[in-house]
């Protein structure tokens, strides 16, 4: 390199430049820097359950399935149960349902999850059982069979207690089979008895043993109970026979038992997942069903498909209408429904919708031979001692401390009934609260989030693309029959959907901010790019082309 | 999106360049040396270009750069050929690189002769349409309703811009195509096709000016885009003049979109942008019908 302080005489006749502008370090002339700075896309942060979603959509994309599996592996040990079950919030969030439509996240999900059953995940380091931790969890529903997942990976021994005689809870006596096909959830209950979980049937708390017991026995106890017992209408005639609860009738269809006292006009009460169910498997039963709701359809706490899956299907429901008394004949059996029609008032209650009031003289008979009642479970609060209740559930923290030494609580019985995406999330929660009473673990700091929205995407890099459709049984072949109704779509269509992933927040090596910077201070090396801050003039183009937000621009602080 | 040809990580251009911030011609010539590679020889007239490649002994491209008057880019190239095919170097393609005033004004007399005369040069003006570098003054370029400061807020300019690509495709060269840095790939591949023709290729690149055009530097390429997608720039390629071919089939968006965007035309009122509007549509049933004939 010659010197740049040249005397006169020794500048050449022609001008001939030899020394390149890289000594001009025009970073010095920046206000505002960018950086990569990945953000939450809506999906992970809608989710329950916090599953990287954008991360195994793009690993399937890759092809990467064993990956993409062992992605959500790491949130949710059940994806081809939650693919299944699962209401989807990540999907309600999706920038792309303002585009054009969200991704199909739920099948993709279920894809994963149906892979996942045929594959060996590698067992880590940490999953050598250590003899001297045990555990206990009583009730093998989602929360309790998600904590023992979580439990086992760190190497703690495990004992699921359960009082009937299949695990799976609410999974396996709850959810028609229809929408959860038995052997799916038998294979992942299988997998986790691999691990080395051992179930115990046909032992119930309160009966078999108690709370205390189990303190003695085991270094940690962990409630799973679910809430299980049907709300009571509060009517005249409920004892009337052909008057059923909504999960006790789930079950006994569930184990395949003859029901009591089931006739061919079925009326079902309530506007939640349970009704639902119970009026979908009522009317595979052979039965004419109707729902009756107090409300509207707007204000139908069950899931938007299942209730439209439920109408297309033969159920009637008939909303703002609310049980008054039930009609019972001599043989005190049940020969009707006294309604009364219902309208909402301008008030709103504890739930956000607003109240049903009864009109006034508008009482009506629904004909029917069978109630069922689904209008909300409540946690067994009987069978358990009285320092852990709270309110109407079992009091515990996030993560499930409870206020009694050793034990620790997690699902519907602390939330009251919800979701199964949120009791595995609860489980997993309480998993590591344990393994951090047992082993001192930490416990995994709250992610915080940086949500990317629709308007701070750049969408011209997009184009519109249809979704794809799930495959569903014809309706008239799902009569008299618990046959899944949504069917597998191949691998083709996955692979489709992946592609249709915004990414939002997280880069997934488009170029485009290497492509469009007129300052060549963007290189790209390896599939990285690193930004050159000694000659990035901070334009922000980079930024602005950014078509998923992960470029943001800095005030450059006076140094 | 995937890159075709822009993502290639070949550069032919140094970071430290003088241009502003979100220079859309220093842009247009990085992509420009993409897709012409080493084997080339710039040759540029007076315009932005001179100061971006940097004051001596500085120089930020990795290729031979002749500066020259303002009116000779074109003349300048055809010697530079001449001078190779004598020495018999007729793998280096010379590109010369002139602004909107130099080309659209001062140098058109040169660029006319020859193209006139065939000559084996690429000229591409890439086109901010004012000139930016002597402080922002109108050009033949500047369009309808443009502030500039010598047409300023309530003189706003009330001629139509030159088309330029018209003028060259009536020498019936063998290619003339206009290009826009919102669409590089677009950009690069047909300065792959100028270097194959056997004749004088004109390229007109629409390149913003944020300084120039009152816009924030991060608009750079958005703006680009805009403009072809609202039917302001389109893009084509003209061969023999007389073929049209149209490269890209625009959104169809208000001219209003783009104009909004810039604070050299926020003085418009709704009857002058439904002028432009009007002018912008008439123009594309023209273009539409020439790709007819």
């Amino acid at each position: 390199m010659k010197k740049l302080d040249l005397k006169v005489k020794d500048y050449p006749e022609l001008a001939v430049s030899w020394e390149k502008t890289l000594i001009n370090k025009t970073g010095t002339w920046r206000t505002f820097y960018p950086k990569y700075f990945p953000k939450t896309p809506p999906c992970n942060y809608y989710c329950p359950a916090n599953e990287n979603i954008q991360k195994y959509i793009a690993l399937t994309l890759k092809g990467a399935l064993e990956e993409a599996y062992l992605t959500i592996l790491e949130k949710n040990p059940f994806p081809s149960i939650t693919g299944r079950v699962c209401y989807h919030p990540c999907e309600t969030g999706c920038n792309r349902s303002n585009f054009d439509e969200s991704i199909a996240i739920h099948m993709i999900e279920r894809f994963l999850g149906d892979y996942g059953l045929n594959f060996v995940e590698p067992k880590r380091k940490s999953e050598k059982i250590d003899n001297n931790k045990k555990v206990a969890i009583i009730g093998s529903g989602p929360s309790g069979l998600s904590c023992a997942y979580y439990l086992l990976l760190n190497g703690i021994k495990v004992t699921i207690l359960e009082r009937e005689e299949d695990a799976g809870g609410i999974l396996f006596y709850g959810i028609p089979s229809y929408r959860l096909p038995k052997e799916i959830l038998k294979s992942e209950i299988e997998k986790l008895t691999k691990r080395g979980a051992k179930f115990i049937f046909k032992k119930e708390l309160g009966k078999d043993f108690s709370l205390v017991d189990l303190t003695k026995e085991y270094d940690a106890v962990f409630l799973a109970i679910g809430a299980q017992i049907e709300q009571e209408l509060g009517i005249p005639n409920e004892e009337a026979k052909g008057v059923l609860m909504g999960l006790d009738f789930l079950k006994e269809v569930n184990l395949k038992r003859k029901i009591k006292n089931f006739g061919k006009n079925v009326l079902v009460i309530g506007g939640g997942n349970t009704a639902i169910d119970c009026a979908r498997v009522a009317l595979r039963k052979g039965a004419k069903v109707k729902i009756i709701y107090r409300r509207t359809k707007e204000e139908m706490p069950a899931v938007k498909e299942e209730v439209e899956e439920a109408i297309k299907e033969g159920v009637e429901i008939i909303f703002l209408t609310a049980p008054v008394k039930i009609i019972k004949n001599k043989r005190g059996e049940v020969r009707g429904l006294e309604c009364v029609k219902m309208k909402l008032s301008g008030e709103v209650d504890e739930t956000g919708r607003r109240k049903p009031v009864p009109i006034r003289n508008s009482n009506f008979i629904i004909k029917g031979d069978t109630i069922i009642k689904a209008i909300g479970e409540r946690v067994d609060l009987s069978i358990l001692p009285k320092e852990i209740i709270g309110k109407k559930t079992i009091f515990a923290d996030e993560y499930g401390k409870t206020n009694m030494e050793k034990v620790f609580a997690g699902g519907d019985c602390v939330t009251g009934p919800k979701t199964v995406v949120e009791a595995i999330a609860y489980g997993r929660k309480s998993a590591y609260l344990i393994l951090h009473y047992l082993k001192n673990y930490e416990i995994p700091k709250k992610e915080s989030f940086n949500l990317v929205s629709y308007e701070n995407l750049n969408l011209y890099y997009f184009e519109k693309q249809k979704r794809i459709e799930e495959n569903k049984l014809p309706i008239n072949k799902r009569k008299r029959n618990f046959k899944e109704i949504i069917t597998a779509v191949s691998d083709q269509e996955i692979r489709y959907e992946a592609s249709r992933c915004f990414s939002c927040g997280v880069c997934n090596n488009c170029d485009n901010c290497y492509v469009f910077c007129p300052d060549l201070a963007i290189l790209k090396k390896n599939g990285e790019y690193e930004i050159l801050y000694d000659y990035c003039k901070g334009c922000g183009v980079c930024a602005h082309e950014c078509p998923r937000n992960v470029i943001s621009m800095f005030f450059e602080e006076e140094k | 999106m995937r890159w075709q040809f822009a993502n290639d990580i070949k550069e032919y251009m140094n970071q430290g360049h003088l241009a502003c911030p979100g220079c859309g011609g220093a842009y247009a010539m990085r992509l420009a040396l993409k897709a012409l590679g080493k084997n080339t020889i710039v040759v540029i007239p007076a315009c932005c270009w001179s100061i971006i490649d940097g004051p001596f002994p500085l120089h930020c491209l990795e290729v031979p750069v002749y500066h020259t008057a303002f009116e000779t880019a074109a003349v300048v190239a055809s010697g530079i050929r001449a001078a190779l095919d004598i020495k018999g170097k007729t793998d280096i393609e010379v590109l010369a690189f002139a602004g909107d005033g130099g080309t659209l004004d001062i140098g058109i007399q040169a660029l006319s002769a020859a193209c006139e005369r065939n000559e084996k040069i690429i000229y591409a003006c890439y086109d901010n349409e004012a000139y930016m570098n002597t402080g922002i003054q109108r050009s033949s370029a500047t369009p309808y309703g443009a502030w500039t400061t010598t047409t300023p807020r309530e003189n706003f300019k009330k001629e139509r811009k030159k088309n330029i690509s018209e003028i060259i495709a009536a020498h019936r060269i063998p290619y003339v195509a206009t290009a826009s840095i919102g669409f590089p790939d677009d950009l690069i591949l047909k300065f792959k096709k100028a270097k194959e023709v056997k004749g004088t290729a004109f390229i007109h690149i629409f390149a913003p000016c944020p300084t120039g055009w009152r816009m924030a530097p991060e608009l750079m390429i958005k703006i680009s885009q805009l403009a072809v997608d609202c039917k302001i720039f389109p893009l084509y390629e003209v061969f023999d003049g007389v073929k049209y071919n149209i490269n890209y089939q625009p959104k169809n968006i208000p001219v209003k979109e783009y104009l909004r965007l810039q604070g050299r035309f926020s003085h418009l009122t709704e009857k002058e942008i439904e002028t432009i509007q009007k002018e912008v549509d008439d123009n594309w049933e023209i273009l539409i019908k020439k790709t007819r004939i």
